[in-house]
Parts: C-alpha cells; sequence; structure tokens
C-alpha cells in the first residue's frame, strides 16, 4: 500500500524505463546519457551508459517482447538500441524533425513507435524490413503547440497526444502494410493522420494523457491542476472534469478500468477510482506523510499545520515568517514519470515506479480491490 | 502594522507555491535552444497571467510565470528621499552581484526595484519550497534592512554634525 524501495540514483533523473524482466533500468540522469543499471542481489550496478545524444534525452521507452530500447531527446533526433551480446548497438532514427523531441512511446505490438516533439508534430516510426531502417511519418497539422504526451491506444492504430495548447486529440496512425486491416474499423478512421477527435476541456497546458487498459476511457491531466476522464471518445464521448486540492499533474497511469495513478508536483502520487456508475473521483494521496513540526515552533503550532496542509492559515500570534512545511515523503522533488512493473501471469497491475526530480526512482505496490 | 505584512507575505508564498511548477522546455522557436520562455515572451500561448500582488500604492509584487521559468518583481517601500537613495543603491549593490544569488535579475524589470528569475534548472537543483523560503524571507530582510540603514545614517549624521559643531562652542 505505499513505497516498497527507494532507489537513489542521480541528482536528478528525467525519465525512466524497465527492461522486459523487470531486472534492469534505463534513466536518463538529467545530461544526454542513458544509464542502465542492474540488480545483483541487494545492489545496484551501473551496466551500460548509452551516449549519442547531444542534449538532453527526455523520453526512453523499452519494449517488453522485442526488448528493444527507444530513446528521444531534445536535439532532434532518437535512436533504437537493441542488445547484442553485451553491447547495446544504436540504430539512428531519421525522424525529420526542426525542433525538439518531448515524448516517446512503443505502440502496443511494439512494431511502430510515437514521437511528440516541440515541432508542433508527431512521428509515427516503423521498420521497414527491406531497407532495415526506421521510416517516420509525420503528422504536421492540427497541433497549435508542442506535444507533450502521446499515449496508444490498445488497438494500435488510434494515438492520443496532448499538447501545451490545451488540447488532446486522438489520431489514427494506420500504416498500410504494417498494420492489418480490421472489418470493424469503418474505412474513413483508417487513414493516416486523420484527428478522430479533439478535445478542449482544458484551458492550460494538457499532459500525461493514457488510455485504460480496454481502451474505452481516456484521461489527461491540465495544469490548472484538473484531471478529466473521457469515455468513449470515438462515437459518444462524455466527460468528466475533477479539480486537484493541490498542484498539478505531469503524469498518469492506468491500474485497470477504475483506477487511475497520478503524480506531479505534490510529490506524492494520487489515486482516483470509478465507482460502479463510471463517477471518477479522488481517492487518496498514497504516501504517508509524516506532518513534521517547524523548528521553533511548540507542539501546537506543529498540529495545526499538520491539520492544514496545504492551506497557510494565517495565525496571528507569531512574528516571524513561518517556513515552509518539511516533505516527509518518499519524493522530494516533483515526479515527472511513471511506468507499470507487470508481474508475470498477471492481467491486473499493481506495481508501477515513479522517478523524479530528486533523482529517486521509487517503486509502489497497491492492493487493487477488485 | 505588523499583521499586514504577514498576510502580504503569506499570499506572496501561495501565489509561488502555484506558480512554481516548472518542467524543462526547449525553445519552440529556435531550434536547440532551451531558454526561459518568461524573458523571451515570444509564445503567448506558454505564458501565464502575471498577478500582481499589492500591499499598498509603494508596495507591490509582479509574479510572472510560464512553463519554464518564472519572474518576480518587487517594489519595495521608500518612505521618504533618504529610504529611496539608500534603497536604490542597496538593490543595486545586490544585483550587481546576481552570480552570487543564482536566482537573482540583473537588472529589475521596469517599475520594479529587484527582480528574481527562477528557472527549471534551479527547481531541479534545490528544493522548491526552499526556494519560496528564500524569497519570502528576503522580503521581509529588506524592510529591516533599509530601516537598519536609515538608522544608521541618522545616528552617523548626528554624531558627525555634533563634533564638528563642538569646535564652535
Amino acid at each position: 500500500m505505499a513505497a516498497v524501495a527507494v532507489h537513489q540514483f542521480a541528482e536528478c533523473i528525467t525519465c525512466h524505463a524497465w527492461s522486459p524482466d523487470q531486472s534492469m533500468v534505463a534513466f536518463c540522469p538529467n545530461n544526454s546519457e542513458v544509464h542502465i543499471y542492474k540488480l545483483f542481489g541487494e545492489k545496484w550496478e551501473k551496466m551500460h551508459v548509452l551516449s549519442k545524444h547531444d542534449q538532453i534525452v527526455c523520453g526512453i521507452d523499452w519494449s517488453l517482447k522485442s526488448n528493444k530500447l527507444v530513446t528521444v531527446s531534445h536535439d532532434r533526433n532518437s535512436y533504437v538500441w537493441s542488445q547484442e551480446g553485451t553491447e547495446w548497438v544504436p540504430t539512428l532514427v531519421i525522424l525529420r524533425l526542426n525542433r525538439a523531441a518531448l515524448c516517446v512511446q512503443w505502440s502496443p505490438k511494439e512494431n511502430k513507435f510515437a514521437v511528440g516533439s516541440g515541432a508542433k508534430s508527431i512521428c509515427i516510426c516503423y521498420y521497414e524490413q527491406e531497407n532495415n531502417w526506421w521510416v517516420s511519418k509525420l503528422i504536421r497539422k492540427r497541433h497549435e503547440s508542442s506535444v507533450t504526451n502521446v499515449a496508444w491506444h490498445p488497438d494500435n492504430i488510434l494515438l492520443a497526444t496532448t499538447s501545451t495548447d490545451g488540447k488532446c486529440r486522438v489520431f489514427s496512425t494506420y500504416i498500410k502494410g504494417v498494420d492489418s486491416k480490421e472489418s470493424e474499423s469503418s474505412s474513413s478512421d483508417l487513414k493516416f493522420g486523420e484527428q478522430i477527435a479533439q478535445l478542449d476541456l482544458s484551458v492550460t497546458w494538457a499532459f500525461g494523457v493514457r488510455w485504460s487498459p480496454s481502451g474505452s476511457i481516456l484521461a489527461y491531466a491540465g495544469h490548472n491542476s484538473m484531471i478529466h476522464f473521457i469515455d468513449d471518445v470515438k462515437s459518444n464521448p462524455s466527460a468528466q472534469s475533477i479539480p486537484l486540492r493541490d498542484l498539478p499533474l505531469r503524469d498518469l497511469l492506468f491500474l485497470s478500468d477504475r483506477v487511475v495513478v497520478g503524480v506531479g508536483f505534490d510529490c506524492n502520487p494520487m489515486i482516483f477510482t470509478a465507482d460502479d456508475t463510471g463517477l471518477w473521483s479522488f481517492t487518496k494521496f498514497l504516501d504517508q506523510r509524516k506532518a513534521a513540526p517547524s523548528s521553533s515552533r511548540g507542539s501546537q503550532l506543529s498540529e495545526a499545520f499538520g491539520k492544514l496542509y496545504g492551506t497557510s492559515k494565517q495565525v496571528p500570534s507569531n512574528d516571524t515568517v513561518e517556513p515552509s512545511k518539511t516533505r516527509g515523503g518518499a519524493h522530494e522533488n516533483c515526479i515527472t514519470c511513471i511506468v507499470p512493473l507487470w508481474k508475470r501471469g498477471n492481467t491486473t497491475l499493481c506495481r508501477f515506479s515513479t522517478s523524479g526530480l530528486d533523482g529517486k526512482v521509487v517503486i509502489w505496490e497497491l492492493d487493487i480491490p477488485k | 502594522m505588523a499583521n499586514t505584512i504577514r498576510l502580504y507575505l503569506t499570499c506572496i508564498r501561495n501565489t509561488l507555491e502555484a506558480a512554481m511548477c516548472l518542467q524543462n522546455f526547449p525553445c519552440q522557436e529556435v531550434e536547440r535552444h532551451n531558454k526561459p520562455e518568461v524573458e523571451l515572451n515570444t509564445s503567448p500561448g506558454l505564458i501565464m497571467n502575471p498577478v500582481l500582488i499589492c500591499r499598498n500604492e509603494a508596495e507591490k509584487c509582479l509574479i510572472e510565470t510560464s512553463i519554464n521559468s518564472i519572474r518576480i518583481s518587487m517594489k519595495v517601500k521608500q518612505a521618504d528621499e533618504l529610504e529611496n537613495i539608500l534603497a536604490k543603491k542597496f538593490l543595486r549593490f545586490l544585483s550587481m552581484r546576481a552570480e552570487a544569488f543564482q536566482v537573482l535579475r540583473r537588472k529589475p524589470v521596469q517599475g520594479y526595484d529587484i527582480s528574481f528569475l527562477i528557472t527549471n534548472y534551479h527547481c531541479e537543483e534545490m528544493h522548491k519550497h526552499k526556494l519560496i523560503d528564500f524569497i519570502v524571507q528576503f522580503m521581509e530582510d529588506i524592510d529591516k534592512e533599509i530601516s537598519e540603514l536609515k538608522l544608521s545614517v541618522n545616528t552617523r549624521g548626528r554624531l558627525v554634525a555634533t563634533e564638528f559643531l563642538k569646535q564652535f562652542i
């Protein structure tokens, strides 16, 4: 029901990804390298350092079936790394971007990956067997600002994106030769780059878009401390927006169709659950915070601080400025990335890991009621 | 008297807690660049509405925030000419040594006495709540410093004048 393991890897971690067997973790320590650490018993040891990028690596994804790593960086490049023996061999992917890449994700079937960029476009890359390289197709229109996050629908064709223009859009990324034609889908949907839906729920920048495991619910977070849930995007969308008590979220994860974990500037994962009617609400913070008393205050005042978490009520008795409350949780700085950790054989997800600007990777475990 | 400064500082603290949610964001206009968006001012979509917190006409604080940076400008209370000169000289002294402070801006924004520029890199290196503590403490200390300076100027002036005029007794 809380943090299972806390590992301090660096001063600051931009993003991370786990290997298929969860014995290795790849992360970017806020520079142009990717470090891969392996767990030997109790200790983590640095196995590889992948340094091909010129600028900060902002997105890493590790494909679970084909064991390939894809990294994208602010230098507009992307590499697909495959492990040959003990070395990781990079393959440059020509993204044809003229601005930084911001995020990357492998598709569920791992034959494509999507890259969101500051060039207000998305690149969908797939492997061409004849030429033995990765080709990218760009979706240039529609976005008015940088694309911050991308999320694949379980059907491997629909892609949801969030952007700093506040909108969440769903596109079709059907590529002839790579995707097989599904009999249920109508032919108009299948055109590459076709925008299926545009959601205007957020007035500020949108981050952290995810599909639920069944693909029926879409969720994303807005920077105005709101989280939006949209049911049935394709035919009859119905939306719910929940305001958060504190600071905005950066990333989301669906643990099941009814449970979502959000992470962000609060340094504490938040759980949202849907009840039987499909109504979403905030359930709780995951981390038990100790309300540490401020240095020179009496016990009464520290109790008050503990009760008034998040609201600094004015206390007229003291003369000096109150210092901020000390954190007691696992993360000390903003959490930027949340990655699922599937247990072998399990269909429900109850373990996930978060990494943040404090350089820690924390593994959480949650019991989800059925 | 003491209460109003508490309210003012608490309001600034709460606003900063909400506004200081910064992240690394590469420049949309120029490739391979990563600059504070609040200073660049090129993409209106990336900059939030500025917030002005006024204690009275003489003291105010402007908080402008964007996706990767926040600019806090303060106007310090200056009751008379002497405080005016003292504040200007003291704050100029601090601004010239902006490197030592890291978050200080070398030139204050037009219409204000001193400005801070906090970027996502500062938030990565330092704790956000410590940065906010620093800014609020700074605002409190500035007032005390200038009062102390004024007091010492007056005291020194009185001492010098007394000594000088002794020769005429």
